[in-house]
């Protein structure tokens, strides 16, 4: 008797256990996309003055969200060998800041967008894609979020809307880059850009 | 009464260019498309290159050869051959397979990038196409440009004014829904039938009860009939045809010879082409461009606002769409095949 109820309770834990962990990154995405949400419409914040608030809030939630070393490290791929640690660590910045000057905009415009997040896919041990939906007044868009497990918590590495993989854009871009330029020409067209947003 | 017919010839002549237009773009996509092969384009791609160095002896490469087969199909029958040949030499393989491992451990740079690649690999295959005209193509870009910037957009945002979004997303739901011969016949073509059923469906409803197609009814929860996503260049590409090479067109922007079809096919197809005369066409044709934009005004501003070079992120944004579209549909068409032989044998037995 004693053995039955220990064998079972061993299943039930790890079923539980098994249920729960299917969940999270597609939980974390959730979480994270629904803060963002709360960000936009938060009736405290509609203010223009507020603007620069909503933007350092939007700046934690992403830092919370991604991991951008990974996703830096993916757009150069095997030419993330050829730079040294000072370039690494200058071009994670420079390409941060490049995404967020372009797309900071872009999202404080939205407000009357929904998120519908359905499914989840395995990728591998440590990778998994979240399929979501943007649903706005013309049309929906679907946008896929492939994370990665980093010491326990799920992070985002790429982001695919409308079948467009961010990290394999940049990717063809600095591979064109790279096969006429030297990685501090590259880091210097980074600058520029960045100076001119 | 000379006028008169002086304007029905120029009408037979413009008519006749016309045909002969299509004429040489059929011609030179029968002569391009298939010589180029995009898989095997793409694997020419130094980024793209399979994790296959590394193996010092054929046997290891012929291992590899399941995932080569999926990048180039037209060596997938010499690959079969490597892969008979290797299931003989299993053994051996695997003491290979072994070493190879090793020397991943000892150099670390390689087992990094190595990584890298094959995180890379599986869902994301990286997509590349040819581009021996890039002078040309990027001439055009600048002038797609400039007509965004200095037409297309201002013309819109003053429409976008004076029409409210509503009747916008009405007035693109009627040429969607006017388009249908399109999607229908190449839902017919691909062989997909439950896409055809759908698109038959969301027509009578849409064009009935959606007051001609201004309204969407059929894609409401109820009827949950989705707007089906196809064209002429997805189903020659679901028949294995190759994109040839990129061309970007003025005015119609990014495509590719095969994905040119889709001028013919609307040509034929799309309702709107038979709208004489000629200036009363290119009236609608340019209002719908207009109607359209007004709808995703700062969609190319952020993505050009994004990128390093921009010409090569639209290139590549091209390149991965319609390549994710051609192989979505791909695998729709094999799993109902699929799914259909499996009856087909349940029945038997």
């Amino acid at each position: 008797m004693k053995k039955q109820i220990v064998g079972l309770s061993i299943v039930a834990i790890l079923l539980l256990s098994i249920s729960v962990y299917a969940g999270v990154p597609l939980d974390t995405v959730q979480a994270n996309v629904n803060k963002v949400f709360e960000v936009l419409r938060d009736p405290k914040l509609k203010a223009a003055a507020a603007k620069e608030i909503k933007k350092e809030k939007l700046r934690s939630i992403y830092k919370g969200m991604f991991d951008e070393v990974e996703l830096a490290k993916r757009t150069l791929a095997r030419n993330w060998n050829k730079l040294d640690d000072a370039q690494r660590q200058e071009f994670v910045q420079l390409f941060h800041q490049v995404l967020e000057k372009a797309y900071i905009d872009r999202i404080l415009s939205y407000t009357n967008e929904k998120a519908v997040f359905y499914k989840e896919n395995t990728i591998s041990k440590n990778q998994v894609e979240v399929q979501t939906k943007i649903i706005t007044s013309s049309k929906e868009i679907p946008i896929t979020y492939r994370a990665i497990l980093v010491n326990g918590t799920w992070k985002v590495y790429d982001v695919v809307i409308e079948n467009v993989s961010l990290v394999m854009n940049y990717r063809t871009q600095f591979n064109e880059i790279l096969v006429k330029n030297t990685p501090e020409q590259l880091l210097e067209i980074l600058r520029k850009k960045v100076k001119a947003q | 009464m000379i006028p008169a017919s002086l304007a029905s010839k120029t009408r037979c002549g413009i008519r006749l260019v016309k045909r002969l237009l299509l004429l040489t773009l059929l011609l030179a996509l029968l002569t391009v498309g298939c010589a180029h092969d995009p898989y095997r384009a793409s694997s020419m791609e130094p980024s793209q290159t399979q994790p296959v160095p590394i193996a010092s002896n054929p046997e290891q490469i012929s291992l590899n050869s399941p995932e080569m087969s999926v990048n180039s199909r037209s060596g997938s029958i010499a690959d079969k051959e490597n892969l008979t040949d290797s299931q003989e030499n299993v053994g051996e393989d695997k003491r290979n397979l072994d070493d190879v491992e090793g020397v991943d451990e000892n150099g670390v740079d390689d087992k990094e990038s190595l990584t890298n690649m094959q995180e890379s690999g599986g869902d994301e295959v990286t997509a590349t196409i040819s581009d021996p005209i890039e002078p040309f193509n990027r001439a055009m870009y600048q002038f797609n440009d400039k007509l965004y910037f200095w037409v297309l957009k201002p013309v819109a945002q003053g429409y976008n004014m004076i029409i409210p979004e509503v009747a916008r997303i009405s007035v693109q739901n009627f040429f969607f829904n006017l388009a249908f011969p399109i999607r229908f016949v190449n839902c017919l073509l691909q062989a997909d039938f439950k896409c055809t059923a759908t698109e038959l469906g969301r027509f009578t409803i849409n064009t009935i009860w959606g007051i001609g197609g201004l309204l969407d009814p059929a894609s409401r929860e109820e009827l949950n009939l989705r707007k089906q996503d196809v064209d002429f260049g997805q189903t020659l590409g679901v028949y294995g045809v190759g994109h040839g090479f990129y061309i970007m067109w003025p005015v119609l922007g990014p495509s590719s010879p095969r994905d040119s079809v889709e001028i013919v096919g609307e040509y034929f197809l799309y309702p709107v082409s038979y709208i004489n005369p000629w200036y009363l066409w290119l009236g609608v044709r340019s209002y719908q461009e207009v109607n359209d934009t007004s709808l995703k005004i700062g969609d190319y501003e952020s993505l050009k606002e994004a990128s390093i070079d921009p010409y090569i992120a639209i290139r590549d944004a091209y390149v991965q769409y319609r390549q994710k579209k051609v192989k979505e549909r791909g695998s729709q068409t094999k799993a109902s095949q699929v799914r259909g032989s499996d009856v087909g044998e349940l029945t038997e037995h």
